[in-house]
């Protein structure tokens, strides 16, 4: 019930406890103040409420800053792991040509295929192919539905899984434009997409819906973890569970938030994006 | 940024099957250590042991701190940071490793209404932290600053992924970068159950220490050295002590971490301990605290969810309401 309608109940009822005090001396004075208590029950009753109201508007603010603070740290690390692990190469000193090649070649991608990226190259590793755990993962690969727009590419090379450096050594181009950070901002292929993450516990495939350019659909579609997929991803939305599909189309990339005891999984999950982003790109 | 001692208590000797690296790295001694017994399936790779894979993952893991140190060190006129400083009043391009390190050293500086911020660089290199650890030379960045300068005056685009300093200033990543490292070695080595990583004073430690019990950290005397004050034990947290003890500047009676409102060293605090989800966050919040003093300091972490013991130059000790349930 609408606390001003409890309240206004409440006042009702004082005022006709009030007048069957006054109009039966005799019983009717315990009955009235009887009355007149429970009205003012009712009415204390709607006040406790609204400053409770208040107290949450008032602690809401720092709530978002904490879980802001929380989650951007746990974002960022998301991203530059997803921009960067599969260039990761024992050489570091190649940053200097990194910033403007990853640049360049992104622009170049978006206007052109470059021509590496032509089926038949099998240097074309996908985000995932480099996970350090990607073990497991790679035998599923090969089984998995690749889209129908999609080159055959990144099943095969999924066997650069934790060598990833010749084939970025051997294309720069398409290594630059696969990171998400630089795909995030170019438009996405309509169709829909598939992609695996992988973690300790298992295999996770997300399933990407690209229209008009935009992330309009999110979903995991092979749940292949000891642990059920309903930790990160709820079978009831809007249940105030953490909904990491929901926030990558919100948000419009893979930067999800960490999920405390479900952390690998999470994971897994953001790296089964970028895959499937990846190849949105392509 | 700051490196502090903190000791990993009943630290093993390596047994053949684990791991344990150590590297000078970011003006510090960072050390990765891989506990041999690993808790989940790893299907290996043909012909390639467990230890190797440890290895190699070790490897991917130290790797994150170079390319974090090449990106985000200010005693480098090369990196990218110093490059950027150089750029003034136009968007600038960066790499995700710089614009995720700076979007978060903003978004800190916000939360704590700017005693934490990045933008002291030049501060700091004038106050004589201007040496490179490894080479020992000094680095001199010539900028017009006669204004004074704080977080506000830098811009982010995230759509283009540019920064905008508004005016000439160096960014002073040490807080974060050290603990993003930190952090992205952490993820590397997710598939391993077990692990540690401690950047001077930034530690991340996974699962369980070789005994099988959660990871026992030692937290030391800011004024006894060799000396522990207190110790916690943590699983899949980052925690980062910061103490007046570590880095002085050459030319002046003065720690590291400054107040960035005053410019002054922050003398109300010996150490600050912060236990965390991410070693970056830690990290910040511990710069952030040493400038706030206890009370102030404490109150930070119970508005922002993270635990943390302060203690003051005196010895008292200042702990969270959560910090307690390490013990």
């Amino acid at each position: 019930m609408d606390k001003s309608t409890l309240l206004l109940a409440a006042i009702i009822l004082a005022v006709f406890g009030a007048s069957v005090a006054a109009g039966h001396p005799h019983w009717g004075t315990f009955t009235g103040i009887a009355i007149i208590l429970l009205a003012a029950g009712l009415g204390a009753g709607t006040l406790p409420l609204r400053s409770q109201d208040f107290v949450e508007e008032r602690t809401s603010p720092t709530q978002r800053i904490s879980n802001g603070l929380i989650t951007l740290s746990s974002a960022a690390i998301v991203a530059i792991y997803a921009a960067g692990y599969h260039r990761t190469s024992p050489a570091a000193h190649r940053f200097d040509s990194q910033i403007p090649q990853q640049r360049t070649s992104a622009t170049i991608a978006i206007a052109t295929p470059p021509p590496a990226a032509n089926p038949g190259s099998s240097a074309a590793p996908p985000v995932s192919s480099s996970a350090s755990s990607a073990a497991p993962a790679i035998k599923k690969n090969t089984k998995r539905p690749s889209a129908p727009s999609r080159k055959a590419a990144p099943s095969s090379a999924s066997d650069s899984a934790g060598s990833p450096s010749p084939a970025s050594a051997t294309n720069p181009p398409i290594e630059a434009a696969a990171p998400p950070a630089g795909a995030a901002k170019s438009a996405y292929k309509d169709g829909v997409y598939l992609g695996w993450g992988s973690c300790r516990h298992g295999d996770i495939e997300a399933s990407v819906t690209i229209q008009d350019g935009k992330i309009a659909l999110v979903a995991i579609s092979q749940c292949l973890t000891r642990y059920s997929c309903g930790w990160i991803a709820p079978k009831i939305p809007g249940a105030g569970l953490p909904d990491l599909p929901s926030q990558v189309v919100e948000r419009q990339g893979p930067k999800v938030d960490y999920v405390s005891g479900a952390t690998e999984s999470s994971y897994a999950f953001a790296d089964a994006v970028v895959a499937a982003l990846s190849k949105a790109t392509e | 940024m700051h490196s502090l001692m903190q000791s990993l208590q009943h630290y093993p000797k390596p047994q053949s099957n684990e791991v344990v690296r150590t590297v000078a790295l970011m003006g510090t001694f960072v050390t990765i250590h891989v506990v041999g017994h690993v808790g989940g399936d790893m299907a290996g790779r043909e012909g390639e042991t467990e230890t190797a894979q440890r290895e190699r993952a070790v490897d991917r893991a130290l790797d994150w701190f170079y390319k974090i140190e090449e990106c985000c060190t200010r005693f480098e006129a090369s990196s990218e940071v110093m490059r950027l400083a150089t750029q003034v009043a136009v968007p600038v391009p960066v790499s995700t490793i710089l614009f995720e390190a700076v979007q978060f050293a903003l978004a800190v500086a916000e939360a704590t209404e700017g005693a934490f911020d990045p933008t002291v660089g030049y501060a700091m290199e004038s106050l004589g932290f201007n040496r490179e650890y490894r080479t020992g030379q000094t680095i001199r960045t010539t900028l017009d600053s006669s204004a004074s300068v704080s977080y506000r005056d830098v811009r982010l685009d995230a759509e283009g992924q540019t920064i905008t300093l508004l005016r000439p200033l160096i960014l002073d990543l040490g807080a974060v970068a050290k603990g993003l490292a930190v952090d992205l070695a952490a993820r590397e080595l997710q598939s391993f159950a077990n692990f540690a990583i401690n950047a001077g004073g930034d530690l991340y430690l996974g699962g369980c220490s070789p005994s099988g019990e959660p990871w026992s950290i030692g937290i030391r005397h800011p004024r006894n050295d060799g000396e522990l004050i207190d110790s916690v034990r943590v699983s899949n947290r980052a925690i980062c002590t910061s103490g007046d003890y570590e880095k002085r500047a050459n030319d002046e009676q003065g720690h590291h971490i400054r107040d960035p409102r005053t410019g002054s060293s922050a003398n109300a605090v010996a150490s600050v301990t912060v236990i965390a989800l991410t070693a970056m966050l830690a990290d910040a919040l511990a710069t952030a605290a040493f400038v706030l003093g206890p009370s102030d300091g404490i109150q930070l972490f119970h508005r922002l969810g993270v635990d943390g013991l302060i203690i003051s130059p005196t010895l008292e000790l200042y702990a969270t309401r959560g910090f307690r349930e390490y013990h």
